[in-house]
């Protein structure tokens, strides 16, 4: 079609293409903001460490177990940013997408800081293996004659027992959790490699415009996805379900897989929103590519509503006790964060899908990153929702926000903060766009046309 | 023919649908759309074997109001649903399941849910076949044999005499000025 467009002179189309490809358009200068950005990662990581190690020193009226709490939901909300512009890439690269060749590399860029928001996460981890679980019961020896949790030992333990061998009574000595601790390991290096591999191809394509990355990238993709659904599902059980080992819900990773995504899209299009304020991208990322960008967003906020609400909805109807105390204990008329829950019903889906089914909203970069960075709080009141009430449950402490509400607030401002650093370091290093992409032809002419 | 009081005939006396004007090319039926538009008709419509980018520009379509039109019907399906079970299950018959309360809003969601994409999903077929006036049985352009390889490799503009513009000599003059490569006059 495009020898017809072409034909046609319709203003846009590949007839300036050479003009939209200008240096000065689609790249920033190489090594700025380098150390605006290293400063704030640090400043990032730093403040979230502080809410670790006043738990530790019991400063500031916080509980370690408080710290953790509040230090594990900045950084796995973070953590589930990357992960759902990981999936992006991957999805990317698995359906051919043709129109997003010049927003591909963005979401490459926030993919990459998968190894550091997942190096970020594991503090939180240490801290509850060293302390013999604070916030993850399961870890606490106190809990070893539990029922359920003898039901489940081997998900945390195998193969080690947190049984005696002989006499099949509980041990009193806290047991290492070795299958927990792999499976970490696992993440770790699987996250590592892909969004590596996925950046790098895309540079090497960058350098050489061989085609031949391109399916490279898509085959890498194939496999890759099923890794990260697998590894995505199983993080968000054990570092988030695993706040309370007597819940369960097969639906939960589809729940953390849903709210990342949701939240991963959200900051791709703050990423290019910002680039396209600061006068970069003009006319290769357009009003179409924020369209688009926009019905990704829109969908994911209804998926999550229609994943909780599932989840939610089959717990309700069941009615067995170890479920529902999850819910109970968040949603009772008396519980302090009864109103959290209908915020959350209303900001991270009632507003959201009447603002963004807005044709106009979509459209507009400035409305749709309002929308994004909306977005992504909702994300982290979502963790929030799930990781804060289990500080106070469990040890008859006073539920309620008074005691340390500060890090809860640093817990989740941190991370966020250092994502940012990382960002400024990282976009002006390679070109904004993925400009020898097979396919930059049809992103550059990518238009909706209903 | 209501839209205008001028009634145009044929020489034997039928009276006239409109000018169909054939053209080669998707470029030259793009350009001729262009022109037309900017003529100001309005009661016109472009005919080719597959769908042109830009097209919907060079005829100046606006954009289709079905979208709010689901939008209603979809809103409207959930709260139907909604107030259909509040009535039934804590209203009009009331019965204890699985010991939830009369009014529990968790078991509506799911019909609720499901009735807004029903009304959407009619409110879409039906809208949709409305605003294009579908079915009908039979059109005017079906009894050109020219007109049939508009699904092959021929690009068509027919232009109705109801549009307020309409002159048969003005507008033949407009099409073939177009590019057409053959105009001709269709009859009701």
């Amino acid at each position: 079609m495009s020898q017809l467009t072409a034909d046609m002179k319709h203003g846009h189309g590949h007839t300036d293409k050479a003009h939209l490809l200008r240096p000065a358009n689609i790249s920033l200068q190489h090594g700025a903001g380098r150390g605006l950005g290293v400063g704030l990662l640090v400043i990032g990581a730093a403040l979230s460490l502080i809410v670790l190690g006043a738990g530790a020193a019991g400063a500031g009226g916080l509980s370690l177990k408080h710290a953790i709490g509040a230090y594990m939901v900045g950084t796995i909300g973070v953590l589930a940013i990357c992960l759902g512009n990981l999936f992006l890439v991957l999805a990317f690269h698995l359906t051919n997408a043709g129109w997003v060749a010049t927003i591909r590399r963005q979401a490459e860029n926030i993919a990459s800081y998968l190894p550091l928001a997942f190096l970020m996460v594991l503090p939180a981890l240490i801290a509850e293996i060293a302390t013999h679980g604070k916030l993850f019961l399961w870890l606490n020896p106190a809990y070893y004659g539990d029922e359920l949790l003898l039901a489940k030992q081997a998900y945390f333990y195998a193969p080690l027992h947190i049984t005696d061998p002989e006499t099949h009574n509980p041990l009193t000595t806290p047991v290492f959790p070795v299958f927990f601790v792999l499976r970490t390991v696992l993440y770790g290096v699987i996250w590592t490699f892909l969004s590596r591999t996925m950046a790098k191809l895309s540079r090497q394509q960058d350098e050489s415009g061989d085609i031949a990355l391109s399916a490279r990238a898509r085959f890498t993709a194939s496999w890759g996805m099923v890794l990260f659904a697998l590894s995505t599902a199983f993080a968000g059980f054990d570092y988030l379900m695993s706040l309370d080992f007597k819940f369960f819900s097969t639906m939960w990773g589809v729940y953390f897989f849903a709210g990342a995504i949701f939240s991963g899209t959200a900051t791709l299009i703050l990423t290019l929103a910002r680039l396209r304020g600061s006068g970069k991208l003009q006319g290769v990322v357009t009003k179409e590519h924020f369209h688009d960008m926009g019905k990704l967003l829109f969908a994911f906020t209804v998926f999550w509503a229609y994943i909780s609400f599932s989840q939610y909805f089959l717990i309700w109807y069941s009615n067995i006790p170890e479920e529902t105390a999850f819910y109970l204990y968040r949603s009772d008329v008396n519980s302090p964060w009864r109103g959290l829950g209908i915020f959350l019903m209303i900001g991270h889906f009632i507003a959201p899908f009447l603002i963004i089914l807005v044709r106009g909203v979509k459209q507009r970069p400035a409305l749709l990153g309002a929308m994004a960075a909306w977005a992504i709080l909702v994300h982290m009141l979502d963790i929030y929702w799930v990781v804060r009430p289990m500080v106070d449950a469990g040890d008859g402490a006073r539920p309620g926000l008074e005691n340390g509400f500060w890090a809860d607030v640093l817990g989740i401002v941190g991370p966020l903060i250092a994502l940012l650093g990382y960002l400024i370091y990282r976009v002006p290093a390679s070109c904004l766009i993925v400009k020898r992409d097979p396919y930059l032809n049809e992103a550059l002419e990518h238009r909706n046309y209903v | 023919m209501a839209a205008s009081n001028r009634i145009y005939v044929t020489e034997a006396n039928e009276p006239i649908y409109g000018i169909l004007a054939e053209f080669a090319t998707p470029a030259s039926v793009c350009h001729a759309a262009e022109a037309v538009r900017d003529a100001g008709y309005h009661k016109w419509d472009t005919f080719t074997p597959f769908p042109i980018h830009g097209m919907e520009e060079a005829m100046g379509v606006k954009r289709t109001k079905l979208p709010m039109l689901v939008a209603a019907g979809g809103f409207t399906g959930v709260g139907l649903a909604y107030l259909m079970q509040w009535w039934m299950s804590a209203v009009d018959y009331q019965m204890v399941t699985q010991g939830k309360p009369y009014h529990s809003w968790q078991a509506f969601v799911p019909i609720t849910f499901e009735l807004g994409i029903l009304f959407s999903a009619f409110t879409a077929i039906i809208g949709m076949l409305a605003l294009n006036g579908l079915p009908r049985w039979n059109h005017p352009l079906f009894k050109k044999e020219r007109f049939l390889s508009s699904s092959d490799d021929r690009f068509f503009v027919c232009i109705e005499a109801g549009d307020t513009k309409f002159d048969p000599d003005r507008t033949r003059a407009l099409l073939e000025k177009a590019g057409a490569t053959s105009i001709e006059l269709v009859e009701e």
